[in-house]
């Protein structure tokens, strides 16, 4: 039972980060109807950045003391992170914005592949992986349960905690905010939208800073969670990440959010559970994305696409 | 007289919207119908139900007495065949390509007579690309049967579609607005056109905006508005209905303000 | 570009296209480095010197003489479109001489090396100059129009021009395999000697191209296509005969053969039908563990052996059916989701493999021993002597790729001149319109799938036996997107530029050793950039070639077809089958 409930937690862990990137992921699907496959990347290139303001620019005296180690990371992640996705948006997806469907794709996979190996290469020593600065030192929120107790050490907690405060800041200010307003204006009718006096680049840049800077700071609470980051960390959890977005509805930020959850239990109470053990537990994320695709393509929230003639 | 298609009470809602409501529409062997009404009415609405791009909430669709097959693939393959509003050619391909792939439907070679290229395949291939040849010349694309489609001014793009659509030997021909951006010349050519393709045998339905077209070309035709069929008959009746004309034109301006004063009186 | 360009004024023309050509020749001829560099083949120390030395064909001051001359006949000439001839040459020029200041430079401790250190040694700087200053000409003199070759004719006059291209393609390779040695390990100059070849070589063909000549060439090709086609196959055969007739080579253009032939039909499903599949080298793989397990290998789960032929078309055979399968779910989904399924299906593989699933792809251990492939009584790792000549080892697998690679490039260009080949390009350029057509895309996307799945497991069961060893290691997402960069490289579409993509990405690692760690990284720019810059790849395909010269398919300039004005049918045709009553 304390294995279970356990697993569950380590689950909803998991689900954090991963809710964390598919936010980005599916809000730039619902605006400019791209997978930005290089997102996975833009989430490691963030868990980099508050490494390296950890290792060289925060003051060694500091470095004991959660309460600005954290969000000294937090923000040197997110700066990189959207540094780099403006950049990307700029340069690789904008002069594609009219052109075949196939080619901002291509250009997607170009754009993840260089900035896995320009991390790989240029940052040092960043063959292998590097470990990454617990943020806590020991301790924990000990829940007694029946048979035992769960133990979730704070970083746990602490990701958790960000992930849904994030999760609920964005929503509210994509509900309520006028520059809010605008994005779904967009996502909904771009011409339209344009009509009616709103800037389209911006908004889209826009869309790609908030999304960069989730990742970002889910890149830095995993790196914090894991102890450790390599550079296939983007790669992997973009899958994840990418399934939850399709599981819950590609471009609804509530599915986004519950898909990933369920992603993040599927994998560990799957892993535990299933055959194959945690050698296979991807696969039964990659079964999942299968199944929704095939079955209900639109997701938990999604709409159905319709077709124009 | 029987009718080769026949729409009956077809309704269309997307979630609250009701796009149709209720409309009914009959197409007679050798027939030109015509579909007008104001924008948004509905009427590409109605076309791509037809066609199995959308599935009707309510009604009835058939094809000389059978009910359409409700996937664009086999409603073509079952002899309805259209053009589209917004001219959707394949732009990499020429104007004889774009033709041939309209030929598919009714040719035969799968894809292991396609991988060898036997004595058949090269016989199914020479006569699909002379049916091809034979449409380009029927309207009048015959000379640049090898110029990319995209490279194709306005007018001939609109023809090559209905080449293309013709291509897949149709009984009945859905044309999307034919004539939009069409200078008059190209309008009368398209007019004779429609008349020569009607009397090969295939019967016609046009949306159009262009009004005198439409009463010069149809033997019938329907009013659409807000997605309900408002008046149907030969050209001449619609033409002289008021609540057409008040359709298209809205209320003289006195009968506005009069209802204006009777709002404010209130 | 044209921003800088303004700046010249057609009276410039002249003088600039003399100065650099002449610059670029005495360039030639000057000392390029002042210090003492190793004795090796490159680079040639002294001036005159080079006179006495025997002359070497991969010599960069010969290349840099043969531009400048080139330049300077052409200044005067009367050839149609001179202003595009100089401007590949000046590029070449520009190409080669910067290659080599950089690498002389760079080893020689800074610019020193390159101007006047020990001795003065202007040559690199003087020749860049002269190639820019050409580069300048050309374009001051205003670039023109494409040239357009004529094409009418007489059968054996196109047969010799034919032959004597296709020849010369056949040299070139040769040359380009061969430039610089092999790569790294005797000779540190090759990476950059064989960039200076590329330089040289680029410069020659863009001014070819300018010329008109290579168009020209081209559509020759097509006029008189069985002919082409039996002159390239015997011009592939006889690359071992050129200088490139080594085992090292042979190995490597046999690695090439088969990842041109897997290239070729990732280019059905990406190139005709328009879908992203980044997970295809799993067909490869599974391919390769197909014939691995039944080619009576040591280490092989299963216990049957089966001749080559045989092995290879159950592999084929096999890998459709999971191409098959792979296609199925696409099928509802579009573009963007269908790259991830395609992704997620070939980390499946590769994970899979790893575990050794099935006790079939021995796991970490692999599947080493497969044994190589015996015909005829003799093994095809084997030299062998041919009519007096001895041929190297491993030619024989050559040989086989050679057969592989022209099978498939033939089932291509079959299955695209038809109506699968249509609806497949019919499906990627507007899915909804090419349903709207009659077209049952669901099938005939899936058939998109299968068909370069089995084309990719014909070509893995070759490579198992070629190389010996199979294992996971091999079939991973790096090698997809490879693949992928291949393709796109080339000119999606386009059957030669599959092969071409396939050679430039296995040849470029090969002899740019110093750069191998950087591999992964250019493929991701290249694939940005190509997608910016030029979408269509280095060979595109006839109805790209169309698109971007303004002609039509068959190379008509567009203002010359007209279509009739619009006007009244003369007589409502009888369009056959048309009874309908």
């Amino acid at each position: 039972m304390t294995t279970l409930l356990q697993q569950i937690a380590n689950g909803i862990v998991l689900g954090a980060v991963i809710g964390l990137v598919a936010l980005g992921y599916t809000m730039v699907y619902g605006i400019i109807q791209l997978i930005n496959f290089a997102h996975g990347e833009v989430f490691m290139v963030g868990a980099y950045g508050g490494l390296a303001t950890y290792t060289w620019i925060l003051p060694h005296s500091m470095r004991g003391h959660w309460q600005i180690t954290l969000p000294a990371s937090m923000l040197g992640g997110v700066v990189v992170a959207v540094v780099v996705a403006v950049i990307m948006e700029r340069f690789a997806y904008r002069p594609l914005r009219n052109a075949p469907r196939l080619a901002p794709l291509i250009t997607a996979l170009g754009v993840s592949v260089f900035l896995q190996e320009a991390v790989r290469l240029f940052y040092p020593d960043a063959k292998s992986a590097r470990p990454f600065p617990a943020m806590f030192v020991g301790g924990g929120l000990r829940l007694p349960v029946p048979g035992g107790q769960v133990i979730l050490p704070w970083i746990r907690v602490a990701l958790v905690v960000i992930a849904i405060l994030l999760a609920v800041a964005l929503q509210m200010y994509v509900n309520r905010s006028r520059m809010g307003r605008a994005m779904r204006a967009t996502a909904q009718d771009r011409d339209t939208a344009r009509l009616m006096g709103i800037d389209p680049d911006r908004v889209i840049v826009l869309t790609f800073v908030l999304g960069a800077a989730l990742a970002g700071v889910g890149g830095v609470l995993y790196g914090a969670y894991q102890n450790t980051i390599n550079v296939d960390m983007g790669f992997q959890n973009g899958i994840f990440a990418f399934t939850a977005a399709v599981l819950g509805g590609i471009g609804s930020l509530r599915g986004a959010v519950i898909g990933a959850f369920a992603i993040g239990l599927i994998k560990t109470l799957g892993g535990q559970y299933l055959p194959g053990g945690t050698q296979y537990d991807y696969v039964w994320i990659f079964v999942v994305l299968i199944l929704v695709l095939v079955f209900r393509p639109e997701g938990l929230f999604g709409e159905a696409e319709k077709v124009r003639a | 007289m029987t009718a080769v298609l026949e729409a009956r009470n077809v309704t269309m809602a997307f979630g609250g919207l009701v796009a149709l409501s209720d409309v009914s529409l009959q197409l007679a062997e050798g027939q030109i119908v015509g579909l007008i009404g104001p924008n948004g009415a509905g009427k590409t609405t109605f076309f791509n139900c037809l066609t199995g791009l959308y599935t009707p909430s309510k009604g009835q669709l058939l094809l000389r007495g059978k009910r359409l097959p409700g996937d664009p693939a086999r409603v073509t393959a079952a002899g309805v065949a259209r053009t589209f509003q917004n001219i959707r050619l394949f732009p990499s391909m020429t104007a004889l390509e774009n033709v041939l792939v309209g030929r598919h439907v009714r040719m035969r070679q799968g894809p292991l007579s396609s991988l060898f290229h036997g004595p058949a395949f090269g016989r199914g291939e020479a006569a699909a690309r002379e049916r091809a040849q034979q449409l380009l010349n029927f309207v009048g694309l015959g000379k640049v049967g090898d110029v990319l489609a995209r490279n194709l001014p306005y007018g001939d793009q609109r023809r090559l579609e209905i080449a293309r659509a013709l291509a897949t030997d149709p009984s009945v021909l859905l044309l999307d607005e034919p004539t939009a951006g069409m200078n008059p010349q190209e309008t009368e050519a398209a007019r004779h056109l429609i008349f020569a393709i009607r009397d090969t045998g295939i019967a016609v339905v046009v949306i159009e905006h262009d009004t005198k077209f439409i009463f010069t070309l149809c033997d019938d035709v329907s009013v659409l508005v807000q997605g309900e069929l408002l008046v149907r008959g030969t050209p001449d009746e619609v033409r002289a209905d008021p609540r057409v004309i008040e359709a298209y034109l809205g209320k003289p301006p006195e009968e506005i303000e009069a209802e204006v004063h009777k709002g404010e009186t209130r | 570009m044209t921003r800088l360009t303004s700046y010249l004024r057609p009276g410039m023309a002249l003088p600039l296209r003399v100065a650099g050509s002449v610059l670029v020749l005495v360039g030639a001829l000057l000392p390029w480095a002042t210090f003492v560099l190793n004795d090796g083949p490159y680079p040639a120390k002294s001036t005159l010197q080079f006179f006495d030395a025997p002359f070497e064909v991969g010599g960069f001051r010969l290349h840099m003489a043969l531009l400048g001359l080139a330049a300077l006949v052409v200044t005067f000439a009367p050839v149609p479109g001179r202003g595009r001839i100089l401007r590949g040459l000046g590029w070449g020029a520009v190409l080669v001489s910067a290659v080599n200041v950089l690498f002389i430079a760079y080893n020689g401790g800074g610019l020193g090396a390159v101007t006047v250190a020990d001795m003065p040694a202007f040559g690199g700087l003087v020749a860049l100059l002269g190639g820019l200053a050409v580069l300048a000409g050309a374009y001051a003199g205003g670039i023109e129009q494409p040239v357009h070759l004529p094409t009418g004719l007489n059968r054996f006059v196109a047969w010799a021009v034919l032959l004597v291209s296709f020849a010369g393609l056949l040299m070139m390779v040769a040359w380009t395999l061969t430039a610089g040695g092999q790569g790294g390990v005797a000779n540190p100059y090759a990476g950059a000697q064989f960039l200076s070849f590329l330089g040289f070589a680029g410069g020659l063909l863009a001014a070819l191209h300018g010329a008109g000549v290579l168009p020209w060439i081209s559509r020759l090709s097509e006029d008189h296509r069985p002919f082409s086609i039996v002159v390239l196959l015997g011009c592939a055969l006889a690359l071992p005969f050129t200088g490139a007739g080594t085992d090292y080579w042979m190995t490597v253009a046999a690695n090439i053969g088969v990842y041109a032939a897997t290239a070729i039909g990732l280019n059905v499903v990406v190139g005709l039908a328009g879908m992203l599949d980044i997970g295809y080298v799993a067909f490869l793989g599974i391919g390769a563990f197909v014939a691995a397990n039944l080619s009576g290998a040591v280490a092989a789960k299963v216990d049957i052996t089966l001749p080559f032929p045989v092995a290879a078309v159950i592999a084929a055979v096999v890998a459709g059916m999971f191409g098959s399968v792979v296609g199925s779910p696409t099928l509802r989904v579009r573009g963007d989701y269908l790259a991830i399924v395609t992704l997620a299906f070939g980390e499946i593989f590769v994970r899979s493999a790893q575990n050794n699933i099935g006790g079939l792809t021995g796991g970490p251990n692999a599947i080493p021993g497969v044994p190589q492939v015996s015909m005829f009584g003799t093994g095809f790792s084997e030299p062998i002597t041919l009519g007096g000549t001895k041929l190297p080892s491993g030619v024989l697998y050559y040989f086989l790729t050679v057969l592989l690679v022209a099978l498939v490039m033939g089932m291509f260009a079959n299955l695209k001149n038809s109506r699968i080949g249509r609806a497949w390009i019919a499906i990627r350029e507007d899915e909804d319109v090419a349903k709207a057509m009659g077209i049952s895309t669901g099938r005939i996307k899936i058939l998109a799938f299968t068909v370069g799945a089995t084309t990719a497991g014909l070509s893995g069961a070759v490579f198992a036996h070629k190389l010996g060893t199979v294992s996971y290691e091999s079939f991973k997402f790096l090698e997809s997107v490879t693949l992928i960069s291949a393709v796109i490289l080339g000119g999606m579409g386009s059957i030669p530029g599959a092969v071409l993509g396939a050679s430039l990405l296995f040849v470029l690692p090969e002899k740019l050793r110093e750069f191998s760690d950087y591999r992964l990284l250019l493929f991701g720019l290249a694939l940005v950039l190509i997608m910016r810059f030029r979408p269509q790849g280095l060979v595109p395909d006839r109805h790209r070639r169309a698109e971007l010269a303004g002609e039509d398919i068959e190379g008509r300039p567009l203002e010359e077809t007209v279509s009739e004005q619009a006007h009244l049918p003369t007589a409502a045709p009888v369009l056959p089958g048309e009874a309908r009553a």
